[in-house]
């Protein structure tokens, strides 16, 4: 689904955030990348929603090379990967349940359609009950949640999550995982940033570790050297 | 907390159920999707009723500009139409002419293609006629002789300067004629004047259309300037820029439309201001000549001109701005 190949990034200010990055990530696989912060997790989601370009290199989804999707083609291109924000990116001026809806929006769904699919995923991440409040009045655990679940109602085949886990106790991050799961165990593939070493150390699926914008592990944490 | 756990149980079950509806669109549904964009770009506008307002009476203005003087124009023109029915040509005819030959001149005159009537009038007849009309008939018979002489009054078929002058060349060279009389100079300057207000209606508009381009873009704009950081979350979330240049789209229609609509209001208003400053004027002249405002088709002409530069303008001016817009 996801394929780096010798991936450099470097910026216009000549820091360079990632350095000679392979790596391959499956259907249905659900991987974590970590590592201080600075250490290129971020510009590695951005590089898969088009949002950068590669300075070297290839980055393949679902065997397209990204950095070669034509301006027109991005917006299709996002369509297929839901994406959660480690600052929400939620519209302030629309309700709970209009910022999960948008996805739906933007692909024309009917109404009644929508509301069924917003409401299943707001159900997901226990938010029903704040549909119609807006992002503003609810806590940063919460617009956390809400972010999750915008990226899950379009029922994406990648799902790429930056820190989703940031701003909630133990408990919400356990079933916050749990959801993500669900979506791993139907062929989802998920890239999920996080410093939580407790967390990715206790589910122990396969974690990138990322240092200086370069990759020193690619393993299951109970395997790492 | 155990209602969190069950509704997560029961995502599954719901995963598969609208796996079809994607392959479902259709046109209809475009249409739904347009009308409520057109819906919200509307309640969008009538939340901020002040600048709205501005915009469109800013608009107005404009589209009322080169509207006044179209209308101006099509009123002189029906006057004109009105005289111009009744352009005359008077010759003279020579006094050593009987009667006859000058109604044999006349009938000649009537083969012409460019005349559509001459009417031959003797010396007696114009005497008569001269001493009816001005009651100095007691005055004419002193006089020994008719001091009068004959006259042809001929209608061009034509009416335009340009034919009736080479038509008036024409009669000038017959040898029967004395004089030609043609009463008409003051109807070629109105005519002249109303090409020229024409022209300047035309000329205006073309400058109108362009103030409007910057107008509506520029409003357009400062809307999507505003609006830059949901632009950036709907395109990260997959929005074409044809989906997120929609609604301003029809905020540019709206504009545009709402602004032509006023317009015909205004323009109706100015021209009862004019019309009750004409009629002292036209009481002078006896006449109860009053300025005719837009019909319906002009009217719905000029709203339909400013829906479609409103639209045009917020086209190029959302595509342009929204493309810059980068996540």
């Amino acid at each position: 689904m996801i394929t780096f190949d010798n991936v450099s990034k470097r910026y216009a200010d000549g820091r360079e955030a990632l350095s000679g990055i392979s790596f391959e990530i499956g259907k249905g696989e659900m991987v974590f990348v970590t590592g201080h912060s600075g250490a290129g997790k971020s510009t590695l989601l951005k590089l898969i929603l088009a949002m950068e370009k590669p300075s070297t290199g290839q980055v393949l989804v679902n065997g397209v090379n990204v950095s070669r999707i034509s301006k027109r083609k991005i917006a299709m291109h996002r369509r297929q990967i839901g994406a959660v924000f480690q600052d929400h990116q939620l519209l302030y001026d629309r309700s709970v349940f209009d910022n999960v809806a948008l996805p739906l929006e933007i692909c024309g769904y009917q109404p009644s359609e929508a509301r069924r699919r917003v409401r299943a995923a707001l159900d997901k991440v226990g938010l029903l009950n704040k549909e119609r409040s807006y992002p503003e009045a609810l806590s940063g655990g919460e617009q956390q949640r809400v972010g999750i679940a915008r990226a899950v109602v379009n029922r994406p085949s990648i799902i790429l999550a930056d820190e989703p886990t940031g701003n909630l106790d133990p408990e919400l991050s356990a079933e916050v995982m749990a959801v993500f799961e669900q979506f791993k165990n139907v062929g989802v593939s998920l890239l999920v940033a996080s410093h939580d070493k407790s967390l990715i150390e206790r589910l122990n699926y396969r974690t990138l570790v990322l240092d200086n914008g370069r990759l020193t592990q690619d393993a299951m944490p109970d395997t790492w050297t | 907390m155990s209602g969190r756990r069950q509704a997560t149980s029961r995502k599954n079950s719901s995963r598969g159920a609208g796996a079809n509806t994607k392959s479902t669109k259709t046109s209809g549904k475009l249409l739904q999707v347009h009308r409520r964009t057109a819906h919200s770009s509307l309640l969008r506008l009538l939340k901020t009723p002040a600048s709205s307002l501005m915009t469109t009476f800013v608009i107005a203005v404009s589209l009322l500009l080169p509207a006044l003087l179209f209308s101006l124009n099509s009123n002189l023109s029906l006057v004109l139409a009105e005289f111009q029915d009744s352009v005359q040509i008077s010759l003279y005819l020579d006094d050593g002419l009987s009667k006859d030959e000058g109604l044999q001149v006349s009938n000649d005159l009537l083969s012409d293609t460019n005349v559509a009537t001459a009417v031959y009038i003797s010396r007696a007849q114009a005497l008569a006629e001269f001493s009816a009309s001005t009651g100095f008939a007691d005055l004419i018979q002193e006089l020994d002789t008719n001091p009068l002489p004959a006259a042809i009054v001929v209608t061009p078929s034509s009416n335009s300067p340009d034919a009736v002058d080479a038509l008036v060349r024409r009669l000038q060279d017959l040898p029967a004629v004395n004089l030609v009389q043609l009463d008409s100079r003051w109807l070629q300057r109105l005519s002249a004047i109303s090409s020229l207000l024409g022209l300047m209606g035309q000329v205006l508009s073309v400058i109108v259309v362009l103030g409007l381009f910057f107008v509506v873009g520029n409003t357009i704009r400062l809307a999507i300037e505003n609006r830059k950081d949901e632009i950036r979350v709907i395109k990260l979330v997959g929005g074409t820029d044809t989906f997120i240049a929609r609604p301003f789209l029809y905020t540019g229609l709206f504009f545009g439309l709402a602004g032509g609509i006023l317009a015909c209001i205004l323009q109706g208003i100015v021209l009862i201001i004019f019309n009750s400053g004409l009629r002292e004027l036209m009481r002078l002249y006896d006449s109860n000549f009053a300025l005719s405002g837009l019909n319906p088709l002009d009217a719905a002409l000029l709203i339909l001109v400013g829906g479609a530069v409103g639209w045009l303008a917020a086209l190029l001016a959302s595509f342009r701005h929204i493309a810059a817009i980068n996540p």
